[in-house]
C-alpha cells in the first residue's frame, strides 16, 4: 500500500513537471496587436455614457464649483486623487466624492459597486486624460496615515497562503511569467493612471478599487469592502507607485 | 490524524483524480450545443460551392501567436487588392475552424471603401487555426491560416 | 427596450474629401453563445447575438456583415471607406432577438 501511494504522488509530481514546463509567454507583436487594441477599447462607450450621468448632475462646471476648484484647475485637482477632503474630513477615492456630490446636490445616491457608477468614475477620471498623477501623500497628516496605513496593507500576509499584494508585486518578481503574464511593476506600468479599465477577461469596466477585491479574492484573502479606509489607503499608496505617469481613460487591461 | 494516515488519504485522493480524466471525457459528449453548430470543413465548402479556397499571399491574416485569454483574440485581415469596379474584394470571411460554430464573420465589400481590411475580435474555445477565407469579384477565392494558441493566463 | 449603446469612430480625426478613412463601429452586446451556463443558476443562458450590421454613407450601403455568435463580447468592427462627400454614415444592426437599432455619425471632410 505504502509503495502504492508512492508510486501514485510520483506520478502526479511528474503530471504537474511536464504541465508547469509548458509555459508560454507573449512575443513582443503579440503584446503589440494587443496594445493597438486600445484604438478601439469597448469602454469608450462606457466613458460616453458616463459623460452623460455627470452631465446629469451637472456636467463639469458643477463638478468643480463643488470641489471648490476652477473649470481649468478641475483636470488637474482630479489627477490629485484619492485626496483628503475638508468636507468629508476623510480620505476619498473619487467614487465617495461624487457620491457625496450626489447626496448634496439631492439626487440618488449610487453605490460604489454599481455598473453606472463606474461609467461615471471612468469619466470624471478621464476628465484628467494627459495629466500626470499628482497625488501628495504629505499634503497632511490624513493623508501620511493612509499612506502609511496603505502600505501596511500592501506588505501584510493575509489568508490561508499567506499571501500578500507584495507577493506578485515586489521589486524582486518583476518581469516573472506567472501564468503567461509577466508580473508588472506598478511604476512602470502606469497602474495607478490606467484604472478604471476594460477588462477583456470580463468583458466590462473595472475601477482599480474593484480590480483589487477581485485580486483578494483570487488569492484567498478577506476581501476589504470598496471605500473603506484600509481600500481607500491601498489606493493611495499604489496610485502615489504612479505619481508622474500620464493618466489614460479608460485601460485595457487583460 | 498520523503521518501514515494522512498519506494512505492523500493515495485515495490521487487515485480519483487519475480516474477522473477518464469521466472529463464522457462529460464532453453532453456539452451544451449552440444554436449554430457548423463545421469549418462544411461552411468552407458551402462557400466555395466546393471549389475551395488557394492560399495566398495576398490576403495578411493577423493574429497573436498566443493569446492572452480566449475571450478576446483580436484578428485583422487585409488584401491587396485595387478595390476598383472591375478588380475588388467582394468577402472576407473569418473562420475559428474548432469553436461550435466555426463561422465568425462575413464581410461585404464594396469599391466604396477603397481598401480591404477588417479588425475585429474573436472569442476562441481553445488553440486553434484561425481562417480568412476571401472572394474576390471574379469569382476565385483565395485564404490564409494562422494558429492561435489559447492559455488561460494571468490571475483572476 | 433600452436603446443599445453603441459608437462610430472615424480615424484620422480631420480628413479631405477622397481619402480612406478607418470606420470602427463598437457596440455594447453581451454576444451569448447559448452555451455558457449563469454561474449562480446553473441554467443554460439563451444565445443572443448581433447577426447582422449594415453601413449607410449618404444612402448607399457600402458595407454589410453576417456576425455569428463567436465574436466577443463587446464587439468591435474596423473597416475602411473612401469619403465621398459630405453627409452622414449610419450603421443600422439587428440581433438573434430581432432588435433593430442603429447610430450614426456626420461626414464632414475638410479640403
Amino acid at each position: 500500500m505504502k509503495k502504492g501511494t508512492t508510486i501514485a504522488l510520483s506520478l502526479t509530481l511528474l503530471a504537474s513537471l511536464s504541465f508547469s514546463g509548458e509555459q508560454f509567454a507573449m512575443s513582443d507583436a503579440d503584446r503589440a496587436m494587443y496594445a493597438e487594441m486600445l484604438e478601439n477599447n469597448p469602454a469608450d462607450i462606457m466613458v460616453a455614457h458616463g459623460e452623460e450621468l455627470l452631465s446629469d448632475l451637472g456636467g463639469e462646471t458643477k463638478l468643480a464649483k463643488y470641489l471648490g476648484v476652477s473649470e481649468t484647475e478641475l483636470p488637474k485637482y482630479i489627477a490629485g486623487f484619492p485626496r483628503y477632503i475638508e468636507k468629508f474630513g476623510m480620505v476619498v477615492g473619487l467614487g465617495q466624492m461624487l457620491q457625496g456630490m450626489m447626496h448634496d446636490s439631492k439626487k440618488k445616491v449610487l453605490p460604489l459597486a454599481n455598473s453606472d457608477m463606474n461609467d461615471l468614475l471612468a469619466y470624471t477620471k478621464s476628465i484628467a486624460n494627459d495629466e500626470l498623477i499628482n497625488i501628495d501623500v504629505n499634503a497632511n497628516q490624513h493623508m501620511k496615515d493612509a499612506y502609511a496605513l496603505g502600505k501596511i496593507t500592501f506588505d501584510t500576509k493575509r489568508g490561508g497562503r499567506g499571501l500578500s499584494c507584495l507577493s506578485c508585486h515586489s521589486p524582486d518578481v518583476i518581469g516573472t511569467i506567472l501564468r503567461t503574464q509577466p508580473l508588472p511593476d506598478l511604476r512602470v506600468n502606469n497602474t495607478g493612471a490606467t484604472w478604471p479599465a476594460y477588462r477583456m477577461t470580463k468583458s466590462n469596466l473595472t475601477t482599480l478599487q474593484g480590480r483589487m477585491q477581485g485580486c483578494m479574492q483570487n488569492a484567498l484573502l478577506a476581501v476589504i469592502p470598496l471605500g473603506s479606509p484600509d481600500m481607500v489607503a491601498l489606493e493611495v499608496y499604489v496610485t502615489d507607485k504612479a505619481k508622474g505617469q500620464a493618466i489614460a481613460i479608460p485601460g485595457l487591461k487583460r | 490524524m498520523k503521518r501514515r494516515d494522512f498519506f494512505k488519504k492523500l493515495g485515495t485522493v490521487v487515485a480519483i483524480s487519475a480516474v477522473a480524466p477518464m469521466m472529463s471525457f464522457g462529460a464532453d459528449e453532453k456539452k451544451a450545443k449552440g444554436p449554430n453548430e457548423l463545421s469549418y470543413e462544411k461552411a468552407l465548402e458551402a462557400i466555395t460551392n466546393g471549389k475551395g479556397a488557394k492560399p495566398s499571399a495576398k490576403v495578411h491574416l493577423k493574429v497573436p501567436e498566443i493569446a492572452e485569454n480566449g475571450a478576446v483574440v483580436p484578428v485583422s485581415v487585409e488584401v491587396d487588392s485595387p478595390m476598383t469596379e472591375q478588380d475588388y474584394v467582394k468577402t472576407i470571411h473569418i473562420f475559428a475552424t474548432k469553436n461550435n460554430n466555426s463561422r465568425c464573420l462575413a464581410v461585404h465589400f464594396t469599391p466604396a471603401n477603397g481598401k480591404a481590411m477588417l479588425a475585429t475580435r474573436v472569442k476562441l474555445g481553445s488553440t486553434q487555426d484561425i481562417a480568412a477565407i476571401v472572394e474576390m469579384s471574379d469569382g476565385t477565392f483565395l485564404s490564409a491560416s494562422q494558429s492561435v494558441k489559447v492559455t488561460i493566463g494571468g490571475c483572476g | 427596450m433600452e436603446k443599445v449603446k453603441s459608437l462610430i469612430k472615424i480615424k484620422p480625426n480631420t480628413y479631405k474629401d477622397g481619402e480612406v478613412v478607418k470606420v470602427s463601429f463598437m457596440v455594447m452586446h453581451p454576444m451569448e453563445t447559448g452555451m455558457r451556463k449563469d454561474k449562480k443558476t446553473g441554467d443554460i443562458v439563451p444565445a443572443e447575438y448581433i447577426n447582422n450590421v449594415k453601413f449607410d454613407y449618404n444612402g448607399a450601403v457600402i458595407t454589410t456583415m453576417n456576425v455569428w455568435e463567436s465574436l466577443s463580447a463587446n464587439p468591435v468592427f474596423t473597416i475602411y471607406m473612401k469619403i465621398n462627400g459630405a453627409g452622414k454614415l449610419t450603421v443600422t444592426f439587428t440581433d438573434s432577438k430581432g432588435a433593430v437599432n442603429e447610430t450614426s455619425s456626420k461626414i464632414k471632410p475638410k479640403g
